[in-house]
């Protein structure tokens, strides 16, 4: 089929690529302790993306067989746009086709996700706390990307996701967690860790409005760096006047200890691959080095239109099936140390963080399993409270990460303690 | 392996999905996407099987029996015994649409969105984005006891971000309009212009403060408070599954006795559900009246469960199976007058537009951001405010509505839960909230 459509938009176009891609994926979902809807999905996605005289089309469809109107809406998209600067798909390089995020023993078969959600449950008993809702799912995915300068490569990947919603009185604990990997994947933990907020999280007390230490744990600071951060490093934005890092390369836009990283080939990553979402071999970009911005991410139509050297930071997402900018795992290292010394307020997840204003960076965002800490432990709940700031000048006011880390999407995050947080409380 | 098969139903949808990207006046992408995505959902012995496949599937049976063996196959994973209802059934016609976006050409789409491109260039402003979206979609249903409805729904719409810059502060300003009505990109120059003039306005707005004060909701913002403080938690699975706050609380007075919240999927709005994703006739559902918890949101399984509420709130995304969710919710009118209520309110803060929010139904606890506000003092409005946001526990704050207004609007969006996302409205009139929870910057 790749064949047959290169050689049919050659007629008609500059260049073309293909990105054919297929899934299989079986789930069951847990309503309370009894597994009540069992799922198979089977997907096939076709993408076409086009260049015609310095103009980008794009289409995609669900159903390959149907590639002839694909390619002509493609084509059609490209008549349309505006030219832009443009130097070529890329050509095939001699990448290792290893496989980087695929475990030969995750199939879809009914009897793993058995064994995943007993284990599930069997971690949530640890406290008392009971389940509201659960679910796992397997899945296997592949691609193969092509274009007209002859580049094809081809990748397969496996998935195991868990998570699980429980609840104790009016305290909630929700956990889960990813990995390609079934070894990398510990459903007593995450089905333990839930039942410890939702118990734990009992009789919270409340908070006077003030100014306090507070640590985000990784799932707290993935969503607030999400909302602004990676927006910001988007070179679109960047040079689109979008983001607050325009102009800002060579100054100082955190504490010096800190960095921040996108490094494809992390061993910790959910779907590594030796290329992007272009076809690109991918690298290691430091967006922050020890406290300093140094670049920014692009994808090929960004770097060749302001003149800019790829990151191949390309990533497939949304609707149009058209590449943009992203990262593949990115990190956040800095100095590593006790990060629940003394007393602190520990954060576990936020409640709205996707309302923060990801021009600014300014949230005010409210807490989701909070408590007080003391010497290391989870030592009291909070019952409620709110903490607002500006996510950049958090780049500033960090004070310290902890070694332990969690991959987060396509993000690698530790917890981070920072100074000096406005928490609104209730009291 | 042999597993019965109690129920079934299969939702196919073909769709055509077209996006137009603006950016600082170039177009980056204009053109089209095809899906064609079917779901077969089978009540087995015990619970549900789901099979998801590509809708050209069903095109060689009228019946596709392997894909209902399939998924009663699937079912065979799940070890509770589940029931359903037997709901009313039954579609409500689509209304005409006064000018059929598909019958415009990319081209003119194209140049009218230019012309709201213009309409954001202005002193200050850097950046500029308008983004059309436009997604027609045949629906096609049947189940096992012999229903099928068959209907075509087109939604469109278009968002303006414009970014004003000055002194090294950046600002956005953001508006954006849907509908099921046809084409609403002509002259819409005025909401463009808004985006723009709001933009630059915010770069000398001063931050909020946070802490407890008395608050005003303008009719946006108020709609989704209505969605995230009551909606969520009136949902027919939250509350069998024990995680909603509103459990057992039906006949209960939780809130003020001027507060009627209602969700009617068979409003002709942006969340318009003519039948429901498993063949449910919709109507309109009143979850609080009087400030009473009266009935709550219901799929045909809850429904049996839990009893308490209407069926025909169940919604699915292309290919995905449906759960229980809202479509279009608002508080209805009451009878105070904008001026009374500012009056009334003397010294608090007036909040505007919404960047989202978000609930944890069974905390009972929730959040939401206004894009702006208006300091009120001595009963008028002062000077601007930004990054505003609420937040409150369910149980509380219903109380503390203590006036309702009379100028009730519906606002188009969208709403995401268990990873899926549906078009909805949310809607209200200004609402004047006491001892509310203000998230802002600036603390004392």
């Amino acid at each position: 089929m790749i064949d047959k459509i290169l050689s049919a938009a050659e007629k008609e176009t500059d260049e073309c690529e293909i990105l054919l891609i297929n899934s299989d994926a079986i789930s069951a979902e847990l309503k309370k302790e009894a597994i009540a809807i069992g799922s198979r999905s089977e997907a096939q996605g076709l993408i076409i993306r086009v260049i015609k005289d310095k103009k980008i089309g794009v289409s995609c469809t669900d159903n390959p067989e149907l590639w002839k109107n694909c390619l002509k809406a493609a084509i059609d998209s490209s008549t349309f746009a505006n030219t832009t600067e443009w130097k070529g798909l890329p050509g095939q390089e001699k990448l290792d086709q290893k496989l980087l995020s695929f475990d030969n023993r995750i199939k879809p078969e009914p009897e793993i996700l058995n064994k995943l959600l007993e284990r599930l449950i069997a971690g949530s008993r640890t406290f008392q706390a009971d389940i509201t809702s659960g679910s796992a799912s397997i899945i296997s995915s592949g691609h193969i990307i092509a274009n007209s300068n002859g580049m094809m490569y081809e990748t397969k990947g496996t998935l195991v996701n868990i998570g699980i919603e429980m609840i104790a009185g009016q305290s909630t604990g929700y956990e889960f967690d990813t990995s390609w990997n079934l070894d990398m994947i510990n459903p007593e933990i995450t089905g333990e860790k839930a039942a410890f907020l939702a118990n734990k999280g009992q009789n919270g007390k409340d908070l006077k409005t003030g100014s306090y230490e507070v640590v985000l744990s990784p799932v707290a600071l993935s969503e607030l760096i999400g909302a602004a951060i990676v927006p910001a490093l988007s070179g679109r934005n960047v040079h689109t006047g979008r983001s607050f890092f325009s102009g800002k390369i060579g100054t100082e836009v955190s504490d010096p200890s800190v960095s921040l990283i996108d490094d494809p080939y992390d061993s910790r990553g959910l779907a590594n691959c030796a290329w992007d979402g272009e076809g690109m071999p991918v690298q290691e970009n430091c967006f922050i080095d020890n406290g300093t911005l140094t670049t920014f991410a692009y994808d090929l139509r960004t770097a060749y239109r302001y003149d800019q050297k790829p990151t191949a930071s390309a990533v497939r997402s949304g609707q149009s099936g058209a590449p943009s900018i992203g990262n593949h795992n990115l990190i956040l290292k800095g100095k590593n140390g006790e990060i629940l010394d003394d007393e602190v307020i520990f954060v576990h997840n936020l409640i709205g963080a996707h309302t923060a204003n990801p021009m600014s960076g300014d949230f005010s965002v409210e807490l989701s399993s909070p408590f007080i800490a003391r010497d290391g432990e989870m030592d009291e709940p909070i019952k409620s409270g709110m903490i607002s700031g500006n996510i950049f000048e958090l780049l500033h006011q960090i004070e310290g990460i902890s070694e332990e880390t969690r991959t987060l999407g396509s993000m690698i995050m530790p917890s981070v303690r920072f100074s000096g947080l406005s928490v609104i409380g209730r009291g | 392996m042999s597993v019965s098969v109690r129920y079934y139903d299969i939702r196919r949808v073909i769709g055509e999905v077209t996006q137009i990207d603006l950016d600082n006046g170039r177009i980056e992408q204009a053109g089209s996407s095809f899906f064609d995505k079917a779901i077969i959902r089978v009540l087995g012995d015990n619970g549900w099987g789901v099979v998801s496949v590509t809708g050209e599937e069903l095109d060689t049976d009228h019946i596709p029996s392997s894909l209902i063996t399939k998924a009663a196959e699937t079912s065979a994973i799940t070890n509770t015994h589940i029931n359903i209802e037997i709901t009313p059934s039954g579609i409500h016609p689509v209304p005409p649409m006064k000018e059929d976006p598909r019958d415009v050409s990319l081209e003119e789409k194209v140049s009218l969105l230019m012309e709201l491109d213009t309409a954001t260039k202005g002193q200050d402003i850097v950046s500029r984005r308008i983004q059309y979206l436009e997604k027609a979609e045949k629906v096609i249903f049947s189940d096992s006891s012999g229903h099928e409805y068959s209907y075509n729904l087109c939604r469109c719409g278009f968002s303006v971000m414009a970014v004003a810059s000055r002194g090294g502060t950046a600002q956005m300003g953001y508006e954006r309009d849907h509908t099921i009505n046809g084409l609403n990109i002509r002259h819409r120059q005025d909401l463009a212009t808004e985006a723009a003039v709001r933009a630059v306005k915010l770069l000398d707005a001063s931050p909020a403060k946070g802490g407890r004060m008395q608050a005003v909701l303008d009719p946006e913002l108020a709609g989704v408070f209505a969605h995230e403080a009551v909606g969520h938690a009136s949902e027919g699975d939250l509350i069998k599954e024990g995680s909603s706050i509103l459990k057992g609380k039906i006949n209960e007075n939780i809130g003020s006795p001027l507060l009627y919240i209602v969700d009617d999927p068979s409003i002709p709005a942006f969340g318009f559900c003519p039948v429901d994703d498993e063949g449910s006739a919709t109507k309109r559902t009143e979850i609080i009246s009087k400030g009473v918890l009266s009935n709550y949101l219901h799929s045909k399984e809850t429904l049996s469960t839990i009893g308490n509420g209407d069926p025909g709130h169940c919604r699915g995304m292309p290919g995905v199976e449906p759960i229980v969710r809202m479509s279009n919710t608002f508080i209805q009118n009451g009878d105070a007058s904008y001026d009374e209520i500012i009056d009334e309110c003397r010294s608090g803060i007036l909040l505007k537009g919404s960047r989202g929010g978000q609930v944890d139904p069974g905390r009972g606890i929730f959040q939401f951001n206004a894009e702006y506000g208006y300091l009120i003092e001595n009963g008028e409005l002062s000077s601007m405010v930004r990054d505003v946001s609420l937040s409150g526990e369910i149980l509380d704050v219903l109380h503390n509505i203590s006036m309702v207004g009379k100028d009730c609007t519906l606002h188009p969006g969208y709403c995401g839960k268990g990873g899926q996302t549906v078009p909805v409205t949310d809607g209200s009139p200004h609402l004047f909230l006491n001892n509310a929870i203000i998230g802002g910057c600036d603390i004392d």
